[in-house]
């Protein structure tokens, strides 16, 4: 048993109990009787006081039972306590994590008919923890502990900073809600190491230094997070780890959802789900497409169960083994094929039964997701040469809408007369169109042969320079992605460098400079092959056929698809550009919440950040409508699709970047405090006093 | 021990005195263990040698004996001088001292009503012995000169029962005891010896000792009859009290427990064995009785084991 104010109790103590026996001795309202003679009673009291001056006070009941309450009041204010977890430490920073796997509900521990959330066990946890803190008193103005509360989520947020209020600590943490997010610690920690207390030298707090009283860091979550091995808690900080949940806990969750069109016939969509489960036992589920909200098909797949890891045999010197490492969540998928020549909302549902039943399916969150399928549209090019065989013959391949072929002076009447814009991919052969002055590239897309764009974000020309070798390319780049360039040989290269702080992309390197760049400009995207490829060995590779089907594709697709900009992380950020004539742009939530968005000059819109998953919609009015649409209208597509979030089971350790910090055993959270039940005894005593003293008076 | 509420006070002899009491005490008779010299010739012999018929003994003359006195029988056989000695008939003077104080007027049954009972039952029976009778009432307060607030003496004879009826329904039980100076003043006024029977609760603040030395300084055969109310005996009140005292107004706070009950018994037994104690040594007679006693019981137990009647 603890004390948290032994000296405020010492200090009562010393001034209550004599004043309760002065005030003994000067009892007031004595009934008046008359009697023939005191002569012998006031013998009497003198005698008794003569002889033993406290025999009364010890054999008076009534007094006892006083000084039993008192007592028993004079304890509480001394708040003994039963050692739970030692509150010994001045400051706690109580980090709640909120992230969607949060949201799991786990069957309670008592075998409970209702599932509790993640986030309120954690909550009430950490409230328990907040009640249990040594409050100040009017003695010890100064020493009341002190608590932080941090939520995170993708990102972390201060929701209290540090106070020994406990209302306010405990408001605050009550207003933490959940969101669809996936985990990161890192910035939390940070946020909590950028708000503890400086140390004060000389009035003056020295930013870095900290005060020396160690902080504890209290971590509510159930392990999944992303950033845990990049968590570097400083040295003197005590980090308890109070993992939430079951570590059992099933999970049925969509990890990924993809939709593709067939490069051959753009009007078959596939799209492709997959789903991981943490039932040991596997499990056959349903998973229904829907497009527009319109059920298109249902497919039955089934998740294999979750490995069991042998339990290793202890070693030899007996000491004990360490715990198995966690088997992975198994995973399956499912791939709808479907003709689809529209574009639209696709989502995918898992129908798992069970709607609520942690025995099921712990969390729901991860069992829909959306995406934004464009509709089929096959690519509009220009070609601007003045005679190119081998850029035309590998186009000849290519399953276009539409292949024009023009000589620079033809295109740039074209964009002169604004009809440039039909077109979805431009290619330049030995040729750039007109800019103005410091601008690299005028709006649109374009594959550049032979030329150097410059301008202010553009590359700089170093002239013509000897032959050279393709050594290096950046292989997991969509239009680099298969591409063997050994065999080229570049007979006149191009010296071009690269600007300090040009937005560019090398793709691939020759032994003289970049060979192949990505340069991206507010208005314009280019992929720019700065030497000429007729003095080159690589047209007759067939590398350079399935660059140029790459080139043009990824340029293209970066426009007509517009489902990469529509497909939002939770905890990420919308932004998007309104077509022009937009105007008064609406976003709607996915709860059909409405919120107003600013419009910014150049008709971008943000909005952030993402809370919750499903599908949002930004409205507007004006004339603007998107190519295609009939309404003013965009929808965008937030989900989870997380493995390691959907991998809900409870960690029972947390391997941070220096240590490994085990679970603590929820049981002993909360401090037993004494000083109520010790306010009961004294109020029950009070009240056995009040029946022995009407017994006394009147009996 | 508390003020009696409600009282109803004597207003005649009847009140006092009921027929079958008088009668039963009329047989009895005042008793001494000394017989007292009288001024009168009396129904009784007197430890004095007198001049009744009855011979007591001889003795040798002395000069200035009385010469009618000279046995010359006795002269002529042994031509010696001895005087004849005769034992003389004498009357025995009774006088009953009640205390007329505010602590008498207290307990239930009242001790006053008491004493005032137990004093009538004695001074009929001297009256009716033709014993002298006087009463004198100590205390008194105010009205009080020199500790008594009034006496009545030199009755004899039956007939004068009613008047000494009238003395004792007209006390009124007031103000404090100043007992040695009315024990001062009796001893100096009285006549006679005899028999004395003083009815208090000989709780006096200034003591009991100097008067009752006073009063049997003079061959008084005193009787001290001390009255106690039963809740003097065994205290009933109870709580955080403040006990204030009839006769002088004095306060005391108390709260009530059992060993302060306890140690007020003590102090009573021990108050009353030092009474008895200071009697003995004068050859005072002490009685302690309870005013809930009768009159009867205490006349014809009490006063006759004792030797005050026969």
């Amino acid at each position: 048993m603890t004390w948290l104010t032994p000296w405020v109790g010492a200090i009562a103590a010393a001034v209550a109990v004599p004043t309760l026996l002065i005030l003994y001795f000067l009892k007031l309202r004595r009934r008046d009787v008359e009697v023939s003679t005191t002569l012998l009673w006031k013998k009497a009291i003198q005698d008794l006081q003569a002889n033993a001056p406290f025999q009364r006070l010890r054999k008076n009941l009534l007094l006892l039972l006083q000084l039993i309450v008192l007592g028993a009041a004079l304890f509480a204010l001394a708040q003994p306590q039963f050692k739970g977890m030692a509150t010994t430490g001045q400051r706690h920073i109580i980090l709640i994590d909120r992230s969607a796997s949060m949201q799991s509900l786990d069957e309670t521990a008592s075998g409970g008919p209702r599932a509790v959330q993640r986030l309120d066990a954690a909550k009430q946890q950490a409230i328990e923890l907040v009640e249990s803190l040594r409050e100040s008193n009017a003695f010890q103005r100064d020493k009341a502990d002190e608590a932080m509360v941090i939520a995170f989520d993708s990102t972390a947020e201060v929701v209290a900073n540090f106070t020994s209020d406990k209302g306010a600590l405990t408001r605050a943490i009550e207003g933490i809600e959940a969101r669809d997010s996936i985990s990161f610690m890192e910035e939390a920690m940070r946020l909590a190491q950028a708000h503890a207390p400086r140390r004060v030298v000389e009035g003056q707090a020295i930013e870095g230094l900290s005060l020396a009283e160690p902080a504890t860091i209290h971590l509510w979550t159930d392990g999944a997070i992303e950033d845990a091995d990049r968590v570097l808690p400083t040295i003197e900080k005590d980090v308890k780890y109070h993992a939430v949940g079951l570590e059992g806990a099933i999970n049925l969750g969509i990890t990924s959802i993809r939709a593709e069109r067939d490069f051959e016939n753009p009007n078959r969509l596939s799209v492709y789900v997959s789903i991981s489960s943490t039932d040991p036992s596997a499990r056959t589920l349903d998973v229904e497409l829907a497009i527009d909200g319109v059920v298109a098909g249902v497919k039955s797949v089934t998740v294999p169960g979750v490995a069991v890891l042998p339990a290793p045999a202890p070693t030899e010197d007996g000491e004990a083994a360490p715990p198995p490492e966690r088997s992975s969540a198994s995973t399956s998928g499912v791939v709808f094929a479907l003709n689809q020549p529209e574009g639209g909302v696709i989502t995918t549902r898992l129908r798992t039964g069970g709607d609520d039943d942690p025995r099921v399916d712990a969390l729901r969150v991860d069992d829909r997701a959306s995406i934004i399928v464009p509709p089929a549209k096959r690519l509009a090019v220009a070609l601007v040469t003045r005679g190119s065989l081998f850029i035309e013959a590998a186009l000849q391949g290519l399953p276009l809408a539409r292949l024009v072929t023009y000589t620079p002076e033809q295109f740039q009447t074209e964009m002169d007369q604004g009809r440039a814009t039909q077109f979805d991919v431009v290619i330049l052969d030995s040729w750039l169109p007109r800019t103005s002055a410091g601008e690299t590239l005028p709006p649109g897309r374009w594959l550049v042969f032979n030329a150097v764009p410059g301008g202010t974000l553009g590359l700089a020309d170093g002239g013509e320079g000897e032959s050279a070798l393709f050594v290096d390319w950046a292989r997991d780049h969509p239009v680099m992605r298969g591409l063997v360039l050994d065999n080229a040989v570049i007979a006149r290269s191009r010296r071009v460098t690269i600007p300090d702080g040009n937005p560019i992309a090398v793709l691939a390197m020759t032994s003289v400079g970049p060979g192949i760049a990505e340069l991206i400009t507010p208005e314009a995207r280019a992929i720019v092959v700065p030497f000429n490829i007729a003095e080159s060995t690589w047209p007759f590779d067939v590398s350079f056929v399935v660059f140029t089907a790459s080139a043009v594709t990824y340029l293209g697709a970066d426009i007509s698809d517009p489902s990469v900009r529509r497909m939002l992380r939770p905890g990420g950020i919308l932004a998007d550009q309104l077509p022009p004539g937009a105007t008064e742009p609406v976003l709607v939530e996915p709860d059909q919440r409405e919120t107003s968005l600013v419009l910014a000059p150049d008709r971008r819109v943000t909005f952030g950040p993402i809370r919750r998953v499903g599908l949002y919609q930004i409205r507007w009015s004006g004339a603007g409508t998107d190519p295609g649409a009939i309404r003013p209208l965009r929808t965008y597509s937030a989900n989870l699709t997380d493995a390691s979030e959907s991998d809900i089971r409870a960690h029972p350790r947390l391997v941070l970047a220096s240590r490994t910090v085990a679970a603590e055993n929820e049981g002993r959270v909360k401090d037993r405090r004494l000083w109520p039940w010790l306010l009961l005894v004294a109020l029950l005593v009070l009240m056995f006093e009040w029946y022995v003293y009407n017994r006394k008076v009147y009996y | 021990m508390l003020r009696t509420q409600t009282i109803s006070r004597p207003t005649s002899i009847d009140d006092l005195l009921d027929g079958r009491l008088a009668a039963r005490i009329a047989q009895l008779d005042l008793a001494s263990k000394k017989i007292f010299a009288g001024k009168m010739k009396g129904e009784r012999r007197s430890k004095k040698r007198g001049e009744s018929v009855e011979f007591a003994d001889h003795r040798p003359y002395v000069s200035g004996d009385d010469l009618r006195h000279i046995d010359w029988n006795i002269f002529g056989r042994l031509d010696r001088l001895f005087l004849k000695l005769f034992l003389e008939e004498e009357d025995l003077s009774l006088h009953v001292v009640i205390d007329a104080s505010a602590s008498s007027d207290c307990g239930e049954p009242n001790k006053f009503i008491f004493m005032q009972k137990a004093a009538m039952a004695l001074s009929y029976l001297g009256l009716v012995n033709y014993n002298r009778v006087a009463a004198t009432a100590i205390g008194g307060g105010a009205r009080a000169e020199g500790g008594i607030s009034g006496s009545i003496r030199d009755l004899r004879g039956k007939r004068r029962t009613l008047e000494m009826g009238s003395f004792l329904c007209g006390l009124t039980p007031e103000g404090s005891t100043s007992f040695g100076e009315a024990a001062k003043r009796i001893s100096l006024t009285r006549r006679g010896r005899g028999v004395m029977v003083v009815l208090s609760d000989f709780f006096m603040k200034e003591g009991y000792e100097t008067g009752l030395r006073l009063l049997v300084g003079r061959g008084y055969d005193v009787f001290a009859i001390q009255v106690l109310s039963p809740q003097e005996v065994d205290p009933t009140i109870a709580g955080d009290l403040r006990l204030k005292d009839v006769e002088d107004g004095d306060m005391a706070e108390v709260t009530i427990s059992a060993p302060l009950i306890k140690k007020y018994k003590q102090n009573l037994a021990a108050y009353c064995d030092q009474f008895r104690l200071f009697c003995a040594r004068r050859e005072i007679t002490a009685i302690t009785v309870q005013s809930d006693l009768s009159v009867e019981a205490l006349i014809l137990d009490y006063l006759q084991t004792r030797g005050l009647l026969r």
